[in-house]
């Protein structure tokens, strides 16, 4: 059974709006991918092209290998679950289950077989003559993924179906669903903007913004080697700072900071980074910690302005002495404990310092990047725009 | 509900309103049927009779509809008629009221919806007498029919009940149209998206997921137009041919031709059970309340 997906330049416009830019990506059986970013950034728009629901202006959607043109929304190997789960709200739980079967002339024998089976996969046993509207939120969520995969779909299409739940259920249906696709071996295809559920379920990881693709790359890649400011900048936390480019000596850059000096940096993925270049240095919260005068590697003195306390770690918000920039610092838990001593005070001045390797140097590309202060996507007019060339291993092209 | 009005409204205005309220009720609606209600159990007498040992409760003004035939005829017929009516009504509201509240962009279903009411700013006898014209023997109908080569001579649409339906499905498709519309439009759209994804076609979405949502909607509206219908007076009057005679004409020939208040009374009450056993039926048949036809 093929449940690999391949968009072949794929273009979505609604009318002068391009909401999918060309787009060629290839999702291989029985994998596990998610599409990552803001809202409005094209991922559901994407979804809707696989299942059928939207028709691609241009380009082609395979599914198993078949051009899906043409095939309706009933006919295909997809199966989607949708954000508000749409159960049939006046069906019981069986009902709802052997829809798909139903439709497709099974007969009732087989049908209730079919469902006692997916109840028991989704660990619901029982619940089959009851009415959806008695179910809990959890409950409710298994019954949409079983009815989804009772048509036995090559793909399973999930629309953010946890973002309705709350947060403790939230991370327990990851695991579950994670649990259920290992089982079943079916293609998922999962949208959403909650990079916790992207990096923590996925095998690889899409991420989307303006209607472009901006890095295919597994979770892991894609936080330590983003390969655009958007994706740094989208997945995880980061600190910002610009600067330009001293030289390059394979992975190893070095940059000038302006007001900060000289500071060390890592190449991103593939990264064009020429001498002189206008770039920007990423450096996680996590990878900045406090060092004394003297010490080996790039030193950034700041002055600290807040302190939060995270339980298992400390978040510091501090200003940059030289240039006033704001850097955000997590400390972890042996760090922390010192706070409860007196140490990271607000108003302290104190030296930080990082490892070069977890600093990322990637070029000021004029791609839309987070605003750190806001969250929202902002569109950068520094740089050259439209040289973005996604990478990560993965066939994607966004032109 | 006084006390909810006195906190809304303050005392004296939400006394007026209860007051306004009961007087409706009770002058308007409940005196004049119980008086309704008393004649047809009289008989008929000269006025100098009345009163004298003549007067008294009898049932023979209803016996007299089940003695007649041809009375007894057009009431049945006119329970059939009605039912065609609303059912015709509801297949040809059914797809409008799915395009206005489904398919239709906003501005489509404000422009459909406008085009459906502007008619109804017009009385329903001009409205009725148009479709006379229309379905003429020498009318429009029949001209662009012949135009066409569609048919060889005129039809006679008005000979018959075609006529009575036609026009009846005309005057009263909004009361079916906006209570299905409701119903339909409160449906979410991803239960339809879910039932297509799930490999249902229009045929079965509709069945198993539309309709079944809709089912107060139905009710409501074909409740509406089986009473209207039932009730009907200028309609069959206008367009309906001697042979196609409504019930209504009847009474109004009771209390107006022939001078019988009491019998016609009598048939009018029959009417009214008539109606309220349609209402009954239909609710119990789509297990719907009261409450959901009120909203």
């Amino acid at each position: 059974m093929d449940g690999s997906v391949k968009l072949d330049e794929v273009v979505m416009r609604f009318g002068d709006f391009t909401a999918i830019e060309p787009t060629t990506l290839a999702i291989e059986s029985g994998e596990f991918f998610s599409f990552l970013g803001p809202s409005g950034c094209g991922k559901t728009t994407l979804l809707n092209i696989v299942s059928g629901f939207l028709t691609p202006s241009e380009g082609q959607v395979l599914i198993g290998g078949e051009p899906m043109a043409g095939v309706p929304v009933n006919r295909r190997p997809t199966a989607m679950i949708f954000q508000n789960l749409a159960l049939f709200p006046l069906m019981t739980v069986f009902e709802n289950i052997e829809f798909g079967l139903e439709v497709r002339g099974v007969d009732k024998r087989t049908r209730r077989e079919a469902s006692e089976r997916l109840l028991s996969l989704v660990a619901l046993e029982g619940s089959g003559p009851k009415l959806v509207t008695e179910l809990s939120g959890g409950q409710k969520q298994r019954i949409a993924i079983a009815r989804a995969l009772a048509v036995e779909p090559r793909v399973l299409l999930l629309d953010e179906p946890l973002s309705a739940l709350d947060l403790k259920l939230r991370q327990h249906m990851r695991a579950e669903l994670k649990a259920i696709q290992r089982k079943t071996g079916i293609t998922f295809i999962y949208i959403t903007h909650d990079q916790g559920e992207a990096l923590t379920m996925s095998d690889r990881v899409a991420v989307m913004s303006a209607g472009r693709i901006q890095q295919v790359a597994d979770p892991m890649t894609l936080y330590r080697s983003p390969s655009t400011g958007f994706v740094a900048s989208f997945v995880g936390e980061n600190n910002r700072l610009e600067a330009k480019v001293i030289d390059r000596q394979g992975e190893r850059v070095r940059v000038d900071a302006g007001l900060l000096g000289e500071l060390p940096g890592r190449a991103g993925a593939q990264a064009p980074l020429g001498n002189g270049q206008a770039a920007a240095l990423y450096i996680r919260p996590e990878h900045l910690r406090p060092v004394t005068q003297g010490a080996s590697g790039p030193q950034l003195e700041v002055d600290i302005v807040s302190v939060q306390f995270e339980g298992a770690s400390l978040m510091l918000q501090t200003r940059l002495v030289a240039s006033a920039e704001l850097l955000r610092v997590q400390l972890g838990s042996e760090l922390a404990k010192r706070a409860s001593t007196g140490s990271f005070q607000p108003g302290e001045r104190i030296i930080l310092g990082y490892d070069p390797d977890d600093a990322v140097v990637l070029p000021d590309d004029g791609s839309p990047r987070l605003d750190e202060e806001t969250g929202e996507v902002v569109e950068t007019t520094a740089g050259t725009a439209g040289a973005v060339q996604p990478s990560g291993g993965a066939d994607v092209r966004s032109a | 509900m006084f006390a909810q009005l006195k906190a809304r409204f303050g005392g004296p205005l939400a006394m007026a309103m209860l007051t306004l309220l009961g007087m409706w009720l009770i002058v308007m609606v409940t005196l004049p049927q119980l008086q309704m209600i008393d004649y047809s159990l009289r008989p008929n007498l000269l006025p100098a009779e009345v009163g004298g040992p003549k007067d008294g409760w009898t049932l023979d003004n209803y016996v007299t509809l089940f003695n007649n035939d041809i009375h007894r005829g057009i009431f049945f017929k006119t329970l059939w008629s009605s039912i065609l009516v609303t059912v015709l009504t509801l297949i040809v509201s059914y797809p409008l009221a799915y395009y206005l509240a489904k398919v239709a962009t906003p501005r489509q279903a404000a422009l459909c919806l406008l085009m459906l009411i502007v008619p109804f700013w017009i009385n329903e006898i001009l409205r009725t007498y148009s479709w006379f014209i229309i379905l003429a023997f020498r009318g429009p109908l029949n001209e662009i029919l012949l135009a066409l080569g569609l048919i060889e001579r005129p039809i006679r649409f008005l000979n018959g009940d075609a006529g009575v339906m036609v026009g009846m499905v005309y005057a009263y498709i909004l009361f079916m149209v906006f209570p299905l519309y409701n119903a339909i439009e409160s449906l979410d759209d991803n239960q339809i998206r879910a039932a297509r994804d799930l490999g249902a076609g229009t045929l079965r979405t509709h069945r198993r997921i539309v309709i079944p949502h809709a089912k107060p909607g139905i009710a409501t509206g074909s409740i509406m137009t089986f009473m209207l219908a039932a009730g009907s007076y200028a309609v069959p009057a206008l367009l309906g041919s001697p042979g196609s005679r409504w019930f209504t004409q009847i009474i109004y020939n009771w209390f107006f031709e022939g001078g019988n208040w009491n019998q016609g009374a009598a048939y009018a009450f029959l009417l009214l059970v008539l109606c309220i056993g349609f209402m009954s039926l239909v609710m119990k048949f789509f297990k719907v309340g009261l409450g959901d036809i009120a909203k």
